[in-house]
């Protein structure tokens, strides 16, 4: 039986005195973890997120024993793997070959054991050319991909990964993860940091959401995303309008005051199932009269840029604009890939040249697959928009010509 | 401060350690001299450079003696023992903070890494030994039963050069001053100890300080056994013994009381 409880109160980081010339000597206790108590039942995948600092990385070190709770208790049942830095032990003087027998000693496998995986790693690093090569000469992609092979391999039954899959190519994260979810699905557990979003829910059923140093939330992954990403784009609006400020240009006769996401209920949402509906409310202010404006909304990928642009001019826009108002755009059918997404918005004169205002960054949503609870279905597929097709396949040599004049 | 953190669960065996010792000494060995012509012919070249040093300048100059035995003879006993010590030392002291990545990264017990500094330099000691039984054959030293008291010398020797090394490595992570002092301290420790003199050299004033220092009595026994085919002094071995074993102890369990914090101030 394999049980993390981990009770982890009152971690605490260096006692560092401060010396003031008021108040003499205060103390300056930061705590990397505070009051954090949680149970991870056997065959979990946890996500793990919050921002930088908040105490993520901790919390594995915690449960890998690198480093001890000042108070509390940390409770572990199984064989635990880290994969806080790929290949941390290997040797760049020796082979391929070598260093997985390092890093599999590192991770806990005798010589013996690590005879018979040995293939396996290697087949899954894909290094099998370069295995009897100092590991000087590798890439640091092929670093990586032999020294989470070795990791995985070495029949753990905790794992613990933090923000490695950042390295490597696409190809290779995709198998990364597929390694992972098959350890989940063996009923291993993982315990996972990404600041990817779409990657934590991808592999995750729960999610920790660290604040802090304290737990700020702690449930279902579909769940957790929702609240984090309404946060996310909460902060980014609220606060004076402070982060609408930042990558602000335009002449400002006219700005925006906000931007609001909603669903297909009209309530705000930060995600979206793919297919629903979208709808874009925003406010603005005019400092002058103008006698016609238009606004602008394109949809961003955060990876591969524009996926499409709108303009009032092409719909029920308005045409003057004095003092305050409201526009609202609605995407009705939703047809996008279940990624991440940021708005870019602005308001140009009629001829779409001169702009008034333009905001670069604003709010940003999920899309999530449509149809259960924003998991994932079994064949991935990349790209950003769903355009509807079909396949065809008729097999034999003449097969190919009935398929071209189909 | 409650610690309260099972392992009822890790599989993780004593002889999977007892592996990740042997391979993280091969690392070592084979890090240090890959990629070099001479390889492990290095490991000679330093004893034999300081015996070339040590016959000119402290036999032909300075007239020490030596007992009786063929000086060069007598001064690479010495410093091939001296050698084993001091570069494991060096670079045990060193060893948690070089290998911090895999110390902040990984769980396994920290007392390997200094460890396998010692072991890696058991192969040297090993190239040194082999030279050192051509020189026996060279200049016609006979043994006798007295002579496998070097045996009992050297095991004390690994003995006491780990219980420093756990010492110093653990101090250093907390105070990186440890090591300059220590590669320092080692360079002096050299001429306090005789190894490039007998200590029936020593005046018999300073006798009492020497017998303070463990590696006088290892180097002393080694040599009265493999060269002269003679007992130890009994009460020297006696006194170095007990404090080297009092020192492993010592240094062990300070170790362990400090490695958990280890990642946290590295």
């Amino acid at each position: 039986m394999d049980l993390i409880a981990s009770k982890v109160n009152r971690l605490r980081g260096h006692r560092e005195e401060i010396h003031t010339a008021e108040h003499g000597s205060v103390d300056a206790t930061m705590w990397a973890l505070r009051d954090v108590s949680l149970d991870v039942p056997q065959g979990a995948g946890l996500g793990i997120i919050g921002r930088n600092g908040a105490g993520k990385t901790t919390l594995l070190k915690l449960v890998s024993r690198v480093t001890w709770p000042t108070q509390g208790s940390v409770r572990i049942g199984g064989h635990v793997v880290s994969l806080i830095e790929l290949g941390a032990g290997f040797h760049h003087e020796l082979t391929g070959r070598e260093n997985v027998y390092l890093g599999a000693g590192l991770f806990g496998l005798t010589r013996r054991e690590t005879d018979r995986c040995f293939d396996a790693i290697v087949d899954f690093a894909d290094v099998a050319p370069l295995i009897d090569t100092p590991m000087k000469r590798y890439s640091s992609g092929l670093y990586a991909r032999l020294g989470f092979a070795v990791a995985i391999f070495s029949r753990p039954d905790i794992v613990l990964v933090d923000e490695v899959l950042a390295v490597g190519d696409a190809p290779f994260r995709r198998r990364a993860i597929e390694a992972l979810r098959g350890l989940i699905a063996e009923g291993k557990t993982v315990l996972f940091i990404s600041h990817d979003l779409w990657n934590v829910r991808r592999l995750c059923t729960d999610i920790l959401w660290l604040d802090k140093g304290q737990v700020r939330a702690y449930g279902p992954a579909a769940q957790i995303t929702e609240q984090y990403m309404n946060e996310v784009n909460l902060a980014a609006l609220g606060d004076g309008d402070a982060a609408l400020q930042t990558q602000r240009t335009g002449t400002g006769e006219v700005r925006y005051v906000s931007v609001e996401l909603l669903d297909a209920g009209g309530n705000p949402a930060g995600l979206i199932e793919a297919d629903d509906s979208l709808i874009v409310r925003a406010t603005y202010r005019a400092d002058a009269s103008i006698q016609r404006a238009v606004f602008q909304i394109a949809i961003v990928d955060v990876d591969t840029g524009v996926v499409i642009t709108t303009a009032s001019s092409a719909g029920d826009g308005p045409t003057g604009v004095a003092a305050a108002g409201a526009i609202e755009c609605r995407f009705t059918h939703l047809a996008l890939r279940p990624r991440q997404y940021v708005l870019r918005l602005s308001i140009t004169d009629a001829r779409q040249i001169l702009p008034y205002d333009v905001l670069m960054a604003g709010p940003r949503f999920a899309v999530t697959a449509s149809g259960g609870a924003g998991g994932l279905s079994g064949t991935e597929e990349d790209g950003v928009v769903s355009l509807p097709y079909q396949f065809f396949h008729r097999a034999g040599a003449d097969g190919l010509q009935t398929v071209n004049r189909a | 401060m409650i610690h309260a953190l099972s392992d009822r669960a890790e599989r993780i065996s004593p002889a999977a350690y007892l592996e990740l010792l042997v391979n993280l000494t091969k690392r070592e060995v084979m890090g240090r001299y890959s990629q070099s012509f001479f390889g492990i012919g290095w490991a000679i070249a330093q004893p034999i450079a300081a015996m070339a040093v040590f016959t000119v300048v402290f036999s032909r100059l300075g007239k020490l003696p030596s007992d009786g035995a063929p000086y060069p003879l007598f001064a690479y006993t010495g410093l091939m023992f001296w050698f084993f010590f001091s570069n494991s030392v060096s670079s045990g002291t060193g060893s948690l903070v070089t290998y911090r990545d895999i110390v902040t990264k990984t769980y396994f017990p920290r007392e390997i890494l200094p460890l396998a500094q010692v072991c890696s330099r058991l192969i040297d000691f090993a190239a040194a030994a082999g030279l050192f039984a051509l020189l026996m054959v060279y200049y016609g030293v006979g043994v006798n039963a007295w002579s496998l008291m070097v045996l009992l010398c050297f095991g004390q020797l690994i003995l006491f050069t780990v219980g420093v090394t756990l010492f110093t490595s653990a101090l250093n992570v907390f105070y990186r001053d440890v090591n300059p002092v220590i590669q320092i301290a080692l360079q002096l420790w050299l001429y306090i100890t005789p190894v490039a003199y007998p200590m029936s050299a020593v005046p018999e004033r300073l006798r009492p300080f020497y017998v303070l220092n463990p590696l006088t009595a290892i180097v002393e026994g080694a040599r009265s056994g493999i060269l002269f085919g003679r007992p130890p002094d009994w009460q020297l071995a006696g006194v170095s013994l007990s404090m080297t074993v009092a020192l492993v102890v010592v240094a062990f369990f300070t170790f362990k009381r400090m490695d958990k914090y280890f990642a946290d101030v590295i």
